[in-house]
């Protein structure tokens, strides 16, 4: 794929909008089961009596569909090479079957590397919101990406 | 229903550890096509040309395999009520295909809830280490637990 966004392109305060995804109960239990599989992530009926009361999906998830929606509106078109880690990042609402979520990210701040010439970091704030518009998931990533010119 | 561990079996310098997992390639480009589809997360041919040199996990699912040693380790018998977050978690080196994967993870504080005297929180810092003894994720998060006998 063309690379449209380089490093010099995330200029803080820029902020991408993503498309929606909906998170069936299939989908929580199927994730659940296979990586963090806590009776009210997996079990429908035993998760009523939780203090959640209800089926929810992992938290795990919540971030994994949000990386998903962040792939699909601009990171498979940027010169994105990893990411070294995330802070901050807080579970605010519970996600349950059928939430619809989106994921709106802002460029806090952007700082060119100093060992190499060829990368810069990117600082984003993630909120990952429901249908209701409230913040499911919010954090603090970093990325890092390749300059359209070497300093 | 029971549990092994409730808020007062946490204690500060606590250390739990994991036996080993591990990623298979199939494994790898599974979860990169559906969470993180980046081509060195689904393309061993694209990979070998990416700055790693070669297919590794996507950080989310070395997060996510973090989350299921940790709950075949302890949390699955705990009286667990969630979690708030996460803190400094990074991504040290990357997963290759077959490495072998190995959890510790060491509680740094526990607190009674002031507003809910049937709870307490419980912080721990999480490492991975691969087969060659190296550390390649870390962090630091906070689980909510009920406790065995409520506080005043």
């Amino acid at each position: 794929m063309a690379i449209k966004y380089y490093w010099e392109d995330f200029a803080p305060g820029r902020t991408f909008e993503s498309a929606t995804r909906m998170l069936s109960e299939e989908d929580i239990v199927r994730f659940a089961q296979e990586w963090d599989p806590q009776t009210y992530h997996t079990d429908a009926q035993a998760a009523r009596s939780s203090p959640f009361g209800g089926l929810i999906a992992s938290g795990w998830q919540t971030a994994a569909v949000g990386m998903r929606l962040m792939c699909d509106t601009y990171l498979l078109q940027t010169s994105c090479v990893g990411s070294p880690g995330l802070d901050e990042l807080r579970w605010l609402k519970p996600v349950r079957p059928g939430d619809t979520l989106s994921l709106r990210s802002t460029v806090l701040e952007a700082t060119p590397s100093g060992k190499q010439p060829n990368r810069g970091t990117v600082l984003f704030r993630w909120e990952i919101l429901n249908q209701n518009g409230e913040v499911a998931l919010s954090m603090l990533g970093r990325q890092l990406f390749l300059r359209r010119t070497p300093a | 229903m029971s549990y092994k561990y409730y808020w007062e079996d946490f204690y500060p310098g606590q250390v739990l550890e994991a036996g080993s997992a591990s990623l298979s390639a199939e494994e790898i480009i599974e979860f990169g096509k559906k969470y993180d589809p980046q081509p060195f997360h689904i393309d061993e041919e694209q990979a070998k040309q990416s700055v790693f040199g070669g297919l590794i996990a996507s950080g989310w699912q070395t997060a996510s395999l973090c989350m299921r040693l940790i709950c075949d380790l302890y949390l699955l018998e705990a009286a667990s009520l969630g979690s708030p977050g996460i803190d400094e978690l990074r991504w040290v080196k990357p997963v290759y295909p077959g490495d072998t994967l190995h959890l510790k993870s060491t509680v740094l504080e526990t607190r009674a809830s002031a507003s809910r005297p049937d709870m307490g929180t419980v912080r721990s810092r999480s490492e991975v280490y691969n087969q060659h003894g190296e550390l390649v994720m870390h962090m630091s998060g906070v689980g909510m637990f009920r406790r065995r006998s409520p506080g005043e």
